[in-house]
């Protein structure tokens, strides 16, 4: 159907559906929710990095004028069936119970009249503390006198994996989980002309969501609840608030309005669990806000360390790689188990080798939780990955596009035994940047400057491992189209696309799509949104619903005609039959009698379970990033000038162009932000620039002279119409790409980020002996 | 003129959105707290509340001002604009709404309420704006999404649509 017919919709510059909403302040988003009766909550946060909690006195909190409920962890017993939470290991309290394992773990919660009342009550709860020692990062936490951060093992499950791929819970001290693959035989290493050994260290950034951590939660008469969240993943969310209540699924409603960006860190529990256990004492709706500093609190990406020994031929050949990796997981595992399984996948690359193995361990400090950050474990993989292979190029003085090019898995081809054949051209894309920041052209500098270019390839599995996702299609009498799936339009333009593809396939004009609010009670069930999967994999189930309804419409109207349902074409909720056009609208009611009726079409798509594929399902797509840099380096002051960032994404078929535009230069401007100065600065355990003052960000002034996307339509991929899923590749490349050009500009190889002035300038003055 | 009682209560009059506009409050509520929470206007976005973002940006006589940090009583006899203020009362977007919707110059849209008040003072300012000047402007606000380079088109765009007048 979408091969023989032009496409109306898809592909086309159509405007946004949320445009509207958004250009004049309508959107709503949870932070802008409230309801009678409201009641405010405050948290009070550990100052210490590691502590056991001998006492806390909440009686002067209790009695403050406006307080509701004052709770604290040992509390927590009466209200809750299980008070701790976490996707793999159930190890974060709800609140602490007997220990606090970094600064700014919550300890006591407050409700309030007003959000002032509440903070007033928080300074006058007492917690009596022992302090313990801390484990401020991973060298500490490893080290053999380090105390364990959790004496009794907390309970979790490891999910079970295909061929070459293995992990185990609590390996050793301090280290929650490792992940483990292996494919060919290590005894290749002797037959290698050249073994070398690099470490990297990867710093972690803050997500910065603008709209803070957030939820309205009301537990109501008869054990029914209601949370409004600013959430990624409301269906797990729903599984967890479940099991931490004992409650049915069916008797909780999740609902996500707009949501003001996530970039990972609104996956699972935040600030649901305390606003729904206040809401159950005081009977009262509860509405739990984070500032901006609680949310550096809150979620992280995850700092690492990984160490790649890779062999390699003479002429440039790749034979094989053995990393290990250690991931700062912070207090609690969150999403480290599966940041973990990521970054040990993929931190090979886009290459082909004989042999690989890798084993990446989750490591447990004293300071905020890592979780789910764009790229998931892809970034850290592909930072250490991609600035070796340029180093073992210039070792073996080879060029190192060029030694890219030798060794890249080619289209079609398996990227692991097992795995699902890489959906893009990838020498294609990196001809397309290294043309466009003039790779080759000669590298003219300022006095006192040099010149370098750089160019990286970040490589991803795309779409989630073992994600289910449903939709369902209604169409009323009238022919107005309401679209009911759990993907949450966080920004990356996904209830766009989804109507896009229903419009085209219904022969519907865009605005006739109405994509409907998320509820977990109503809408069909769906894994959530991360792992750029809307488009491949929801999209695929809203393909089917579609495509399900637009069937059941003509076989209404063949049988109505007297014809076959081949003949008919449906356009504008009209069957076209050669020249004769039948509004469907009278045609329904004839059929149907007076009162009408309703169309019902339900998709579901799911990437098939596979032993052999390592993650035991083929990755849904591969999600492919292109960088070139183009920069000057003063050599004076070690100061870096960017002339030329080009990143590339491929679409497959891009379902929008700006939408996939969008997501490719947000991506590439956070890596650029993490490669030059972005980062969370610890003292010892103690986040120093957890604000937004101190913390610095991309803003538009650090756009470099000439920032290029291009975005790609090869058209391998397995979504609607050909598309792939957008929106994290192009994050993967920057880092490496400009430590690469600043290595061809001034010889000096960083291998920690970020790359700042003070470690390019002390590289080159060690470099000068 | 403002009223300040001893309890902190004070009345402030101001102009809002092109109307006279009176409200009874206390001398501790800021410029967004007053929009947001007791005006029902939520198009002002509050985030780092503490004039780092520009999430929250209004216009007070033209200029972008961050509300989370600006106390109500500030405004006495100011003339304050808000996103809701921006469209025409028929409900016709202005040209720089027009052109963040076609551009796409958004995503999250939690920026945008602030981005498109700050380039609607740019370009009355400015009204043939170089890359600069606009990257200069919408330095002061933090998108975390788009990566900018659609906002500087949009203004662009924009630009160049109220130089050439509505079209016939
Ligand atoms: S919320 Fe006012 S500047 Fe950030
Ligand atoms: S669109 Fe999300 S912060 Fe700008």
């Amino acid at each position: 159907m979408s091969d023989q017919k032009p496409l109306r919709i898809v592909g086309q510059p159509v405007e946004r559906a949320d445009a509207h909403a958004k250009v004049t302040g309508r959107a709503r988003y949870t932070v802008d929710l409230a309801k009678p009766g409201m009641l405010h909550a405050k948290v009070l946060r550990s100052p210490h990095a590691h502590a056991r909690v001998v006492s806390v006195d909440i009686a002067a909190a209790a009695a403050m004028p406006g307080v509701r409920a004052v709770t604290t962890g040992p509390q927590l017993a009466e209200w809750v069936a299980m008070p701790v939470y976490g996707y793999f290991i159930k190890d974060q309290p709800i609140l602490a119970m007997d220990r606090v394992r970094y600064e700014g773990d919550m300890v006591a919660a407050v409700a309030a009249d007003t959000e002032a009342q509440a903070n007033a009550a928080l300074a006058l709860i007492r917690v009596e503390y022992a302090a313990l020692p801390d484990l401020p990062d991973i060298d500490a936490a490893l080290d053999t006198d380090a105390p364990d951060l959790f004496p009794e093992t907390p309970r979790g499950v490891v999910p079970p994996y295909g061929q070459g791929a293995s992990a185990q819970l609590w390996p050793r001290k301090n280290v929650c989980y490792a992940f483990r693959y292996a494919s060919g035989n290590a005894s290749v290493f002797e037959r290698c002309d050249h073994v070398f050994d690099d470490e990297f260290r990867f710093s972690r950034m803050n997500h910065l969501h603008l709209e803070p951590f957030v939820c309205v939660a009301e537990w109501r008469e008869g054990d029914e609840i209601e949370v409004v969240t600013s959430c990624q993943n409301p269906f797990p969310l729903r599984k967890e608030i479940a099991r931490i209540f004992r409650l049915a699924e069916s008797r909780i409603s999740v609902k996500v309005p707009f949501v003001g960006g996530g970039f990972g860190a609104k996956n699972n529990c935040k600030t649901e669990p305390i606003a729904l256990v206040l809401s159950k004492m005081t009977g009262r709706p509860v509405r739990f806000c984070m500032t901006m500093e609680e949310g550096f609190l809150t979620n992280t990406q995850h700092a690492a360390v990984l160490k790649l020994k890779t062999g390699v031929m003479a002429d440039g050949t790749l034979v094989a790689r053995q990393s290990h990796i250690l991931l700062d997981s912070g207090a609690y595992s969150d999403a480290s188990p599966l940041v973990a399984e990521k970054a040990g996948y993929r931190v090979s690359g886009p290459y082909r080798y004989q042999h690989v193995e890798s084993l990446c361990e989750c490591v447990l400090t004293t300071t905020t939780p890592a979780g789910p950050y764009r790229g998931f474990g892809g970034t850290q993989a592909t930072w250490a990955s991609e600035s070796q292979i340029d180093m073992i190029a210039r070792r073996l003085g080879l060029d190192p596009m060029e030694m890219r090019l030798k060794n890249l898995v080619a289209l079609h081809e398996p990227w692991m035994p097992g795995e699902s054949g890489v959906d893009s051209d990838m020498a294609e894309g990196l001809a397309l940047v290294a043309e466009e920041i003039g790779y080759d052209r000669p590298r003219d500098a300022a006095p006192g400057w040099s010149r370098g270019r750089g160019l990286a390839i970040g490589f991803k599995d795309g779409g989630g491992v073992n994600k289910p996702a449903q939709a369902r299609v209604k169409v009323s009498t009238g022919g107005d189209i309401h679209l009911m799936c759990g993907t949450v339009e966080i920004g990356q333009g996904a209830r766009t696309a989804l109507a896009q593809v229903v419009a085209e396939i219904l022969g519907a004009p865009l605005a006739r799509v109405e994509y409907l609010p998320l509820d977990t009670r109503y809408t069909p069930f769906d894994q959530g949104t991360n792992a750029s999967s809307a488009i491949t994999v929801m999209g695929q189930a809203v393909q089917r619903a579609a495509v399900s309804v637009r069937n059941q419409v003509l076989q209404m109207a063949a049988e109505h005609l007297g014809t076959d349902a081949a003949a008919l074409e449906l356009e504008d909720w009209t069957i076209r039959h050669g020249n004769e056009a039948h509004p469907l609208a009278p045609m329904i009611m004839h059929i149907y009698g007076g009162t009408g009726f309703e169309f019902t079409g339900d998709g579901f798509h799911k990437q098939a379970n596979d032993h052999q594929a390592p993650l035991e399902t083929k990755s849904v797509f591969w999600e492919i990033g292109w960088a070139g840099v183009d920069l000057s380096v003063d050599r004076e002051t070690g100061q870096v000038k960017i002339h030329a960032l080009a990143v590339s994404g491929d679409a497959g078929r891009a379902i929008h162009r700006l939408v996939c535009r969008g997501q490719d230069e947000g991506a590439a401007l956070m890596g650029l932000g993490q490669a030059l100065f972005e980062q969370m600065v610890y003292d010892g355990s103690r986040l120093i620039n957890g604000e937004a003052l101190m913390y610095r960000v991309p803003l538009a002034e650090d756009l470099p002279d000439r920032f290029t996307s291009i975005l790609q339509e090869q058209g391998h991929g397995p979504g609607p119409f050909g598309a792939k899923g957008m929106g994290e590749g192009t994050m993967l490349p920057v880092p490496p790409a400009i430590a690469n050009a600043i290595e061809d500009a001034v010889g000096v190889r960083i291998r920690d980020l970020p790359l700042t002035p003070e470690r390019i300038l002390s590289a080159i003055v060690a470099a000068q002996g | 003129m403002s009223l300040i009682s001893k309890d902190g209560a004070l009345r402030v009059a101001f102009t809002l959105n092109g109307r006279e506009t009176t409200v009874e409050t206390v001398t501790s509520r800021v410029l967004s707290d007053l929009l947001r929470d007791d005006m029902n206007l939520k198009g002002t976005r509050v985030s780092c509340g503490r004039t780092v973002c520009g999430a929250c940006s209004v216009l007070v006589d033209g200029f972008p001002r961050a509300a989370c940090s600006t106390f109500a009583f500030e405004v006495e006899g100011r003339d304050v604009q808000t996103i809701e203020g921006v469209e025409a009362p028929d409900g016709t977007l202005d040209p720089v709404q027009a052109a963040f919707a076609a551009k796409s110059a958004f995503q999250c849209g939690f920026c945008t309420s602030g981005m498109i008040l700050l380039a609607k003072s740019l370009l009355a300012t400015h009204p043939d704006p170089d890359r600069a000047t606009i990257i200069a402007w919408i330095s002061s606000n933090i998108c975390r999404c788009t990566g900018y380079e659609l906002i500087v088109e949009a203004v662009q765009d924009a630009a160049r649509a109220m130089r050439e007048g509505p079209k016939s």
